[in-house]
């Protein structure tokens, strides 16, 4: 569905985006998992037409991001990392100029289908200056739902949302896809791309290091973590393969400060030798 | 009628703003302060040819306003929608041609010209000012509304803060206001002077706009007004199609 080739993006010495090469299939949840600046939002910024590659190719649907935006723009929904809602619109023109920008038929019946869904239908008619955050989110991806789009970007979805708002729209996402939709998200939360992802890829300084699914990447590096304390009281980590050679290594240290699963951000600290979560 | 939705959301927005207080006061408020200053006042002690000067100095607020409103309207609005508000990503994520966005605005800062100028003229009629609404003053006004529009829209694509869209202002719509007609006829400068100031769109409004008949110096202006709105239309539909965050 999404086919990426040496994609690069430079902005002047920087190079935002380094030789990207991956696919993503249809009806997979992909997740693009990496520290700020690590070239996510500028991907999908790519993907979705608005910003303009240095070098490579990439293609949704067998159409060429650069060479062909308005096929490609037909088939997509984004919800991007910045709110950009009208702010002196209505939750329902809101929906309605996004729904005559993509042609959408049935457009009235198709606002209140999604408006319901997300649970704003009864504040449609509100100036959206006046929504709470996770409201004003739930909205954008309601509005990136509107036509159906075969891909749905989201970048940084659930950013500075409460726990329960977060878990919503999580459902929310796991709904569209039950629809037959592919999803492109972008997450700096460990937990995020665990609990939504079927493969997740990991970005560090716009390069892709790391890419498979949750399970196998934390299997690479070890599925259990011990976490311990040296002789001068600095806290360290090891990666074990699994349980017994956490408990054999436990025995020999002979001091625990904790033994648990290991994570994404474990998988991205062997990788980096760096953290996402800072 | 792809550029119908970027025209809808404008119109929303506007008709929003007209019913807050003070908005059509403050919209209204320079050219009525240029009537006043220059129309009643000074405008006693001046003579043109023809008429009367407040007769020579509405047609020129009309189109003075019309321009300023048409293009703040357009520069602002889009420079904001880029640049802060990123609700232009929306549009640029959209499967709409360049030149329907482009459009779209261009309506929409038209009917804002229209509006002001609307204001000027009821003035005007109210003052008995001796000014004819013919078809060429309304084609005039039109064109003149398109042509600032169309700018406008270059100008939003371009810059890269708010503060830049004023200092566009500054230093082409604002020595347009003084020099290309509005309040005195530009056989009154000195040659040189008038050269420079035939080459400025504003000009040719001035000139048209004050024309009861069409004749070859309307056909001229008409022809200037066309070349400047095409120009700008080709360069701001190139700035949206190769626009890129």
């Amino acid at each position: 569905m999404i086919k990426l080739e040496h994609l690069t993006k430079d902005y002047g010495k920087i190079r935002a985006v380094d030789d990207l090469s991956f696919q993503i299939g249809r009806n997979e949840i992909f997740g693009l998992l990496g520290p700020n600046g690590a070239g996510k939002s500028t991907t999908i910024k790519i993907l979705t037409t608005l910003v303009k590659p240095s070098g490579g190719r990439a293609a949704l649907d067998g159409f060429d991001v650069v060479r062909e935006p308005l096929e490609v723009k037909k088939r997509i929904g984004v919800v991007p990392q910045e709110n950009n809602l009208d702010r002196e619109l209505s939750a329902f023109d809101n929906l309605r100029i996004y729904g005559l920008l993509h042609h959408l038929p049935d457009l009235e019946q198709k606002i209140e289908e999604q408006l319901r869904s997300v649970d704003l239908w009864e504040r449609r008619k509100d100036n959206i200056q006046t929504f709470s955050g996770g409201m004003q989110r739930r909205l954008l991806i309601a509005r990136a739902a509107l036509g159906g789009p075969r891909v749905l970007f989201l970048d940084e979805p659930t950013i500075g949302l409460d726990p329960q708002v977060r878990r919503e729209i999580w459902n929310m996402i796991r709904r569209l896809r039950a629809q037959g939709g592919t999803v492109l998200l972008t997450t700096h939360y460990i937990e995020e791309a665990e609990a939504l992802s079927d493969r997740v890829g990991i970005l560090s300084r716009g390069k892709l290091i790391a890419l498979d699914t949750p399970a196998n990447l934390k299997k690479m590096v070890g599925e259990y973590v011990v976490e311990y304390l040296d002789g001068e009281g600095n806290q360290l980590t090891r990666m074990c393969a699994g349980r017994e050679d956490a408990e054999c290594f436990l025995r020999e240290a002979g001091i625990e400060v904790r033994r648990r699963r290991s994570n994404l951000e474990d998988v991205f600290v062997k990788l980096t030798g760096e953290r996402i979560e800072k | 009628m792809n550029w119908y939705p970027i025209f809808l959301r404008e119109m929303i927005q506007f008709k929003k703003k007209l019913f807050r207080l003070g908005y059509i006061f403050t919209s209204m408020m320079v050219p009525l302060l240029y009537l006043l200053a220059f129309g009643l006042g000074l405008g006693r002690s001046i003579q043109v040819p023809g008429g009367s000067y407040l007769g020579f100095l509405l047609p020129g607020l009309v189109a003075m306003s019309s321009m300023n409103n048409a293009y703040n309207w357009v520069a602002s609005g889009l420079n904001l929608s880029r640049v802060y508000f990123k609700t232009f990503q929306v549009l640029i994520q959209s499967p709409i041609a360049p030149t329907s966005i482009m459009a779209g605005y261009v309506l929409a800062g038209m009917v804002r010209g229209l509006f002001a100028s609307l204001m000027i003229i009821l003035v005007g009629l109210g003052a008995r000012a001796g000014f004819q609404l013919t078809p060429l003053f309304v084609f005039t006004l039109l064109l003149n509304c398109f042509l600032f529009a169309n700018m406008g829209v270059l100008i939003g694509m371009i810059t890269k803060t708010h503060e830049d869209t004023s200092t566009y202002a500054n230093f082409f719509i604002l020595p347009m206001v003084f020099f290309s007609g509005t309040f005195f006829p530009i056989d009154r400068m000195p040659a040189v002077l008038q050269a420079v100031v035939l080459c400025l769109p504003l000009t040719h409004t001035n000139i048209l706009i004050r024309k009861t008949a069409l004749d070859g110096q309307g056909i001229t202006a008409i022809l200037v007004m066309l070349g400047y709105a095409l120009f700008f239309f080709v360069l701001g539909a190139r700035k949206i199609k190769n626009y890129s965050e």
